[in-house]
């Protein structure tokens, strides 16, 4: 028998209206309210356990307390899948059900499933998080909204294919993947429909909608005369290493990258650096790896003045075939180590 | 321009004494297409073997997949590559249908090379596994690349080529089963019918990404990055102008049998005169630095607007880096007032979670997306492997790696293997074929 979990507010767990949203956490065992509605869904072969409430503005205001206190209470039990809501357009609800549905799944490991309206600013929140199913307005809804919910954890517990998002009903999560249509059209009369329908000024739906533009902004230009006093870091995503790839960084498609101690070199050798970029001719890079990190021209800017000095470490990964998500994490990183040593300019060379 | 294309459908290849087609089966003679295949000193062992649909083997590492065809009237099936320049397009051009010639390296393969599945859970990643294959297998002494990840393949591609030409040549002097008519009047002679039809583009960008040569797609043997976009017509592509190079990421990679079969084409062609008046073909690239891109992005432009374009399909062989080229040429075709359809594949890493494709831009509203390079596939052994397995996990494929913290080697103790779909020989069909399509989860 699977087992379940639901998480409620403290209206829709019978304790009462916005007069005691500041009611602390608790846990049931058995079915309170929507809860029962959930199990006569869910059928026989899962059972939900327990509910637990807590008021909404406990959870919004003393979020950290509430989410360890209902942590405590998961501790000892046994659960396979955790459900929170429905919480409709209830703000509070729905920032409610993803905090705690966000951690439940970080800390357990089980799948989590909420339901909300998409007005309902938890919506927007949480939904790359987890499976938010596109539920009604208002309680009206409940019957519906908890059939969703159960219908698509039934799936999960016993392990069926899952479709996309937009046929199961829940909020897209910004994972994309291919699949075989299940009446297959060629792309060649995709094309063909699209473009009719695109000349004919027709509606059509793009297979690939593109998503809002991430463009971060260029940081201002260091003059002349700051330059001087600063200190340089060199970062690159052309795969400079020193032979033989110490951090085993990948060749393409790479999750890794490293720093390389330069502090006592004038220039770059090949032979004791190479670049492992599978996406380019190496062989310019490997006779000389200053042309991607210019350690020798920016020694002699160090020499004349141009630059106040160079940042004992290089950083390095692989740009070939890495995914915009990975560089981003990279990127973060390698940033958050370079304020933390207090570089406030960097070249960043790309291949 | 009039091109015929005479088929003869392969419903069976056997080895034998004579290299004939004898009513659906192809017989070939081992020994004397061998000896073709080593009309080039540089391939040091060769052999051929046989591969059906449904058969237990996978092979490894893929280079190339070529149509067996003959020219009638003599000359070259890929002129300026095989053989003398002369026109592709034109006169008559006899194909073995439902097979190809797929070339295999013994031992070593490269980033650029792929992996098929003739049977079981993993054939469906590849157009190829519903194809009879004669499949060479060879070794070269191209000692300069042997340990490289990058190859040009050079020896076992024109080899494969020769191959072609050869099983081809041997219906020459027979009556096709079929003949498909492929023809189109000058643009400025079209009739009132047609020019009445929005006038559809085809844009293509082949793969032209190193700056050295020997690595690239040949149009009538000149390497692409070395060109700017050119107009051609439609039949030049279908009948050997073009040959496949030898460096995209598998999956996204256009075989020479993909350019010969080019399903795009042809259904242009069947819209053509009903629904649409397909002018042609604009012969684009990929080419690394910005400015070639935004270069080619204004030839291709100033072309369909020339040729009075209402609509375009551009289609790119390439992820990554040649996104920027898909994107830029959309934008500067919709700028002109170009209604654009774009055909690619995705790369969304892997969570899945990952900007689809390096360039974006809203201007580019209407997109087929053929696969996803990303996707992980796990199969089972296979019985028979052909080539070397290790290859995958070994040489730099693009779908396959030799240590994972997490998934360890591509190739398992047990011959199961662990790859990205980026591996897959031509899997994701931007060409046309594909029926994969890529939903938000």
């Amino acid at each position: 028998m699977k087992k379940a979990i639901l998480y409620l507010n403290q209206f829709f767990g019978q304790i009462g209206g916005e007069e005691l949203a500041d009611h602390a956490p608790e846990i049931r065992e058995g079915l309170v309210g929507p809860a029962m509605e959930l199990q006569k869904q869910l059928g026989d072969d899962v059972q939900v356990t327990h509910t637990i409430i807590c008021g909404d503005n406990f959870m919004g205001s003393r979020t950290q307390e509430a989410l360890d206190t209902i942590l405590s209470f998961l501790e000892d039990k046994e659960f396979d899948i955790f459900f929170a809501g429905p919480a409709f357009r209830a703000g509070r609800y729905g920032s409610a059900c993803g905090n705690i549905c966000k951690t439940v799944k970080e800390k357990f490991n089980v799948p989590v499933i909420t339901s909300m309206n998409d007005e309902n600013p938890g919506v927007e929140m949480f939904k790359k998080e987890m499976y938010i199913f596109k539920g009604g307005a208002s309680a009206a809804a409940m019957r519906k909204d908890v059939a969703a919910m159960a219908k698509f954890g039934l799936k999960i517990l016993n392990s069926e294919e899952l479709k996309s998002a937009d046929e199961e009903g829940y909020y897209g999560r910004g994972v994309r993947s291919q699949i075989w249509m299940e009446s297959p059209v060629p792309a060649t009369d995709r094309v063909i429909d699209m473009l009719l329908k695109k000349v004919q000024g027709q509606p059509f739906k793009s297979e690939l909608p593109i998503p809002p533009s991430d463009l971060i902004p260029i940081a201002p230009a260091i003059g002349l005369g700051d330059l001087s006093k600063l200190h340089i870091a060199v970062v690159t995503s052309g795969g400079i290493v020193p032979v033989g790839n110490p951090d085993r960084i990948q060749s393409a498609s790479a999750t890794k990258w490293g720093k390389y101690h330069i502090a006592d070199k004038y220039d770059l050798i090949g032979g004791e650096y190479q670049t492992i970029h599978a996406g380019f001719d190496p062989a310019a890079a490997n006779a000389d790896p200053d042309v991607i990190v210019p350690l020798d021209a920016l020694r002699a800017y160090e020499k004349e003045g141009k630059i106040g000095g160079i940042h004992p470490y290089f950083y390095s990964t692989v740009g070939t075939g890495t995914t915009q998500a990975e560089a981003a994490r990279m990127g973060r990183e390698i940033a958050a180590e370079l304020l933390a040593a207090g570089i406030k300019a960097a070249i960043l060379v790309s291949t | 321009m009039k091109l015929e294309l005479g088929n003869f459908f392969v419903q069976d290849i056997v080895f034998g004494a004579q290299t004939a087609y004898v009513e659906g089966i192809l017989t070939i003679n081992k020994e004397e297409a061998l000896a073709v295949v080593k009309e080039d000193e540089h391939i040091t062992e060769a052999d051929l073997v046989i591969v059906k649909p449904g058969d237990m083997v996978r092979l490894v590492p893929v280079k190339e997949a070529i149509e067996p065809r003959h020219r009638i009237g003599g000359g070259p099936i890929f002129p300026g590559v095989t053989g003398d320049l002369m026109q592709a397009g034109n006169g008559r051009t006899l194909a073995l249908k439902d097979c190809s010639v797929l070339v295999v390296g013994q031992h070593w393969g490269g980033f650029q090379d792929g992996l098929i599945d003739m049977g079981g859970e993993g054939a469906k990643y590849t157009y190829y596994s519903q194809l009879k294959n004669i499949v060479l297998v060879a070794d070269t002494d191209e000692e300069f690349e042997r340990y490289e990840q990058q190859k040009k393949n050079r020896a076992l591609r024109w080899a494969g080529m020769r191959l072609a030409e050869y099983i081809g040549s041997c219906v020459k002097d027979m009556e096709p089963e079929t003949v498909e008519t492929y023809e189109l009047a000058p643009v400025t002679k079209r009739t009132a019918e047609e020019n009445a039809l929005p006038n559809v583009v085809l844009v293509l960008q082949p793969q032209s990404q190193m700056e050295e040569l020997g690595y690239n797609d040949l149009l009538y043997g000149w390497d692409c990055n070395r060109m700017v976009p050119t107009f051609m017509h439609p039949n030049e592509v279908i009948d050997g102008a073009m040959i496949s190079g030898s460096f995209m990421p598998c999956s996204s990679k256009w075989s020479t049998y993909d350019f010969q079969n080019f399903p795009m084409i042809k259904r242009l062609y069947q819209e053509h005169g009903k629904t649409i008046n397909f002018l042609g073909v604009i012969m684009s690239n990929l080419n690394v630095a910005l400015e070639q891109k935004n270069r080619a992005a204004l030839f291709v432009a100033q072309m369909a607007k020339s040729l009075g374009a209402d609509a375009a399909v551009v289609a790119e062989e390439g992820y990554g880096n040649p996104d920027a080229d898909f994107i830029a040429c959309i934008v500067a075709l919709e700028d002109a007032g170009v209604k654009t359809v774009g055909l690619t594949n995705e790369c969304t890493g892997r969570d899945g979670a990952s900007q689809p494709l390096v360039a974006l831009d809203e201007k580019a509203n209407a997109i087929v997306s053929c696969g996803n390079v990303s996707e992980m596939i796990i199969l089972p052994p296979m019985e028979t492997v052909i080539g070397e397995l290790q290859s995958l996990a070994r040489d730099g494929l693009s779908g396959g790696w030799n240590h994972d913290a997490i998934l360890g080697s591509s190739v398992r103790e047990d011959g199961s293997i662990i790859m990205e779909n980026n591996a897959m020989f031509c899997g994701d069909q931007v060409v046309g074929w594909s029926t994969k399509t890529m939903v938000e989860f």
